[in-house]
Parts: structure tokens; sequence; C-alpha cells
């Protein structure tokens, strides 16, 4: 009998098992998050592109069919599309002023400030980026009222207008104060950033460009604007990828894309697509349509960005 | 005496603190005005009530919602910083072939909207019976890729050679991270925690789409609810805003004493 060997044997093997279970052990560590994030986003978003090939309306009992590149032929002829796309876009270049050229010229202007005044600014223009966003349409629906509203009734009290604006229902308003809304959470957090930002950049360039008897002006176009720049693009980049989601809550609850489409942009498409109208084809390809618009974009931005940092060396 | 330029300074950061708080004070305000108040401009109260508050409690499970929503943020809080802390140990501990993968599959996510996969999980959420529940909101919402690059960042400043004489003294993965690394970074884990836990919290457009029954919901989708069935009637605006500030006190109260430390770990991570 090798009944006297036996536990040595077990014994290295274990030891070789040990061996392995020990080199996998990143493994064992990352598995949770991986696993999760397969299953719960990329998992379906191979789903998705599948879809995007059938036409299927989500009933139970039923599957969905191949019906090839159909869906998005017929998306790219939508006229609804193209309005969404149209108001994507404008919703984009709406929400630069906030993300972007306000923020940039109050954290540039407002430099050099006591520390102790600069955290209680901080602290107040944080605040709407902590709000919730149904909160935040119920405040903004408040103060947009076209009769009782704040926003109307100084308007009408300084004599600018005569009737309330109907904001949030006209149509040539709706998207602009959606904008506005979205704005407001944004400006103070990215006066933030930019203020991160410029608080890391070196002094002794600016020491060197005053000794040189350089102006101002001068010190922040030829420093302060290159040196931030990577900063500039990641928020320049934030706002073109994010911009249709920061608004898509507001959308929802306060237009919910109305009047006649005028504050539908493609997020808020997809969503009326796949969980109004049912049409999970359609949604799917617009969804998938999109993720490679923005990939595409992203990688342009990137690809800026590895060249402007080289600026700081 | 301060300089002119710094007047100027102030001046503009002022105008900017007065339109971002602004519209949370006139909820306030609102919010205690009775209606006899409700329609005129003025900042101050003649006779400030509670009545509204009263009547919003009584028209929807507003305290219910408030638990459901605290339910929500902080098992999705938990959660994420649990698998974060977990990852990002593998990522900064070993240094192994596949990392920049791993890195990737980490940062493509960015670039996937929850309107690519939204139908997806709702049809997995539906047929795992778990609509309208809460654990139906939390269960997509375990895994934050924000707060694995933000733990991530924190173990990388962790000085190298503590970990590397833990190794040598002969301590296990889990005690070198349970008990060496993570005792000494909690002041960030708390704030990384917290803004999870906020952004938890503000979670709306996942819940609406799963979540429609008002017993099991978060608050966002009680208020909605709220606005749709009160916006009609005109004088209701007193109410609405009184739920409104009940929406968003816990959060304002948790903002109020850690402002400084959830600013902090938000800049620093950039935002999802």
């Amino acid at each position: 009998m090798n009944q006297i060997e036996q536990p040595s044997k077990t014994k290295s093997k274990l030891k070789g098992l040990g061996a392995i279970f020990k080199a996998l052990n990143p493994l064992w560590f990352l598995l949770p998050a991986l696993l999760i994030l397969v299953f719960w986003i990329y998992y379906p978003f191979i789903k998705t592109i599948y879809y995007s090939f059938t036409q299927w309306n989500l009933m139970p009992d039923t599957s969905p069919v191949a019906v090839g590149i159909n869906n998005y032929k017929l998306l790219l002829s939508l006229s609804d599309f193209r309005k969404a796309l149209l108001n994507t876009l404008w919703y984009i270049i709406g929400m630069v002023p906030f993300s972007v050229i306000i923020p940039l010229i109050l954290a540039i202007v407002t430099e050099n400030l006591s520390n102790r005044a600069k955290n209680i600014y901080r602290a107040l223009f944080f605040i709407p980026m902590i709000m919730p966003p149904v909160t935040v349409s119920t405040i903004w629906q408040w103060l947009f009222h076209p009769t009782n509203g704040l926003i109307n009734h100084v308007l009408i009290n300084l004599g600018i207008i005569d009737t309330g604006i109907n904001f949030l229902n006209d149509e040539k308003t709706a998207l602009l104060s959606i904008i506005v809304i979205a704005g407001w959470k944004m400006i103070g957090f990215s006066t933030l950033m930019f203020s991160a930002a410029l608080t890391g950049i070196d002094k002794s360039y600016y020491e060197a460009a005053e000794l040189d008897g350089s102006s101002k002006l001068r010190q922040t176009v030829t420093i302060t604007l290159p040196l931030i720049s990577p900063t500039v693009l990641f928020m320049m980049m934030l706002s073109i990828l994010f911009t249709a989601q920061w608004t898509f809550a507001y959308i929802n609850v306060l237009t919910q894309g109305g009047p006649g489409g005028a504050t539908t942009n493609i997020y808020y498409l997809i969503y009326t697509y796949g969980m109004k109208s049912f049409n999970v084809g359609m949604s799917s390809a617009a969804a998938i349509t999109f993720f490679i618009l923005f990939g595409i974009i992203s990688l342009i931005v990137t690809r800026i960005n590895n060249r402007l940092e080289f600026y700081d060396n | 005496m301060p300089q002119r330029t710094d007047i100027f300074k102030h001046t503009l950061l002022i105008i900017l603190c007065i339109f971002s708080v602004f519209p949370v004070l006139w909820m306030l305000v609102s919010s205690f005005k009775p209606l006899s108040e409700i329609f005129n401009s003025s900042l101050i109260i003649k006779n400030p009530t509670f009545d509204n508050y009263v009547r919003a409690l009584e028209s929807l499970p507003i305290l219910k919602m408030i638990i459901n929503t605290f339910i929500i943020a902080f098992s999705e809080a938990v959660l994420q910083l649990f698998t974060a802390i977990l990852a990002s140990y593998a990522l900064t501990r070993w240094h192994f072939k596949g990392s920049g993968i791993i890195m990737a599959i980490l940062s493509l996510t960015w670039l996937i909207p929850i309107q690519a996969i939204m139908i997806p999980n709702y049809v997995t959420i539906s047929s795992m019976g778990l609509r309208n529940t809460i654990l139906g909101v939390i269960l997509p919402n375990i895994v934050s890729v924000f707060a694995i690059l933000s733990i991530y960042t924190s173990f990388k400043s962790f000085p190298r050679v503590l970990v590397e004489a833990a190794v040598m003294d002969g301590l296990s993965e889990k005690s070198i991270l349970f008990r060496i690394i993570l005792p000494n970074i909690k002041a960030s884990l708390i704030s990384i925690g917290i803004l999870l836990f906020i952004s938890g919290w503000n979670e709306y457009i996942w819940a609406m789409m799963v979540n429609s029954n008002l017993d099991q919901a978060p608050i966002q989708i009680g208020l909605q609810s709220f606005m749709n069935i009160e916006t009609y009637d005109d004088n209701s605006w007193g109410i609405l805003m009184a739920a409104s500030t009940l929406s968003c006190l816990p959060i304002l109260a948790i903002y109020l004493v850690m402002q400084k430390q959830i600013i902090n770990s938000f800049v620093k991570g950039g935002i999802k």
C-alpha cells in the first residue's frame, strides 16, 4: 500500500496548484468587477448590436426577426432622426459657454484670491452639481412658469416683455431653457475644474515673463492658455460626449421632447423608440450609430490631447 | 485696503454664486410660503407655514420613498466601493500581462450610454422578476468605473515599500489590503463613498425605466409622478416645492458637513 507516500504527493500537487492559484491572484481580485461589467454593460451592448439588425416589439411571447440593415437605412431617412441630430448639435453648442467659455474666463480672472474666500465660493457654486435631476426640474419649472414664475415676473416688471413667455412649451425657447438648466448645473463645476488646473501651473513661468516685461494679457495668451489647454480640451470632450446625457432627465421630465420634437435629442429619441413605441430595432440602430459617431469623436480628441500635453514638458 | 481688481473679482464670483444658489433658495422659500404669498416675488415670507410639507406628506408616501432611496444609494455605494477596492488592489499590487486590456475594458464603458444597454437590461431584469423592486434598481449599478479609477489613483500614491515590507513579513494579500492599505487611505475612501452615495441618490433614468411602483421606487420617481398630478392645479406649487425640498434634504445635509471632501474627490475624479 502506498498510504504513506500519498500525503507527500498530494502536498506537492497542492503546492503546484497553490502556485497557479497565486499566479492568478490579480484575476481573483478583478473578477467581481469584471464579471459584473461584462454582464451589465458589455453583454447587453452586444445584444443591442444584434437587436439593431432585427425587428422586435419587446412582447414576451415574440422574438426578434432579422431584417438586415433595414433599421439603419430607415433611420437615416427619417426626419425625426435628422431633427434630433440637429437638436443635439444645438445642445452641445449651447452648452459650451456654460461648460467651457464662461468658466474659463471666470477661473482666469479670479485667480490669486485668498484661499478662505475661495473655499466659500467653491462650496456655494458646487451645490447645483449635487442636486437630483427631478428636483432640479421641478425648481426650474416653477421659475419658468408662464404666468406665475419668478423669471416672467421679473421680466414683466422690468418692462422687457408684456406677457409671460411659455419657456418650456414654446418651440422658440424650449431648447434654450433646457440648456440653461443643464448649464446651471455645470457652470460652477467647470469653473472649479479650470481653477484646479490653474493652481497646478508652475508660478516661475509668470515670474520669468514678468521680468521680460510682458503684459498680463500676453501672459494669459502665451502661458496660461497653452498650459491649461488639456483641461479645456477635456471639458470640451465632456461637453460633446455628455451634453445629450446631461439634458436627458430635464427633457423627459419637463418637455417630453416637445413641443413638436423641438427639444428631442438623440438619447431621448433612442429612449422613445425603445421604451415608448417599443420599436427595439430602431432604438438599437440609433444607439449603435451614436456609439460609433461619439467613438470617432473621442478618438480624434484624444489624439489632439496627446499632442497638446507636450507643452508642459 | 482691498485692491480694485480684487473687488472686481469678488463681484464676478458673487454673481456666479447667486446664479448657482438662488434656484435652490427659491425652492426653500416657496416651500414655506402660504397660498396667499406663493405668487409674489418676495424672498421674505410674512407668514411662514409648514402646511405645504404636511400636505406633501399626506399625498405621497414620501418617507417610504426616501427610505427606498437611502437603501438604493447606500447599497450601491458599499458594493461599488467593495468591487472597486478589490479591482484597484489587483491593478496596483501586481504587474501582469493584460492589465492594459483591463484598463481599456474599464475606460470603454464611458462611451456606452445607458440608452445603448437599456433594452437588454430591461429584458434581463424583467425575466428575473425584479421589475418594480428596489433590487432591480440596484443590481445593474454595483460596479462603478469612476470608483475603480478614483481608488486606483489613491492606491497608486500609497508607498510601495510598505506593501513590500508586509510581503516580506509573510502577510496574506487579504491582510495587506485590509490591515495595511485601507486604514491608511480611509479619508479618501470615505469621500469617494459619499460621492457614490450622492450619485446613487440622484439615480433616475434607470429607475424610471424599471420601477414605477411608488412603494418600491426612489424619491425622484415619486417626485415626477407628483409633478404630473399636481401641476395641473395652479395652487400646488408650494406643496411641490416642499416635496422637492424633502427629496434633496438628506444629500444637502451631507454636503453641508462634508463639502470640502466631496468637492476634492469630484474635481480629482472628473465627472461620471
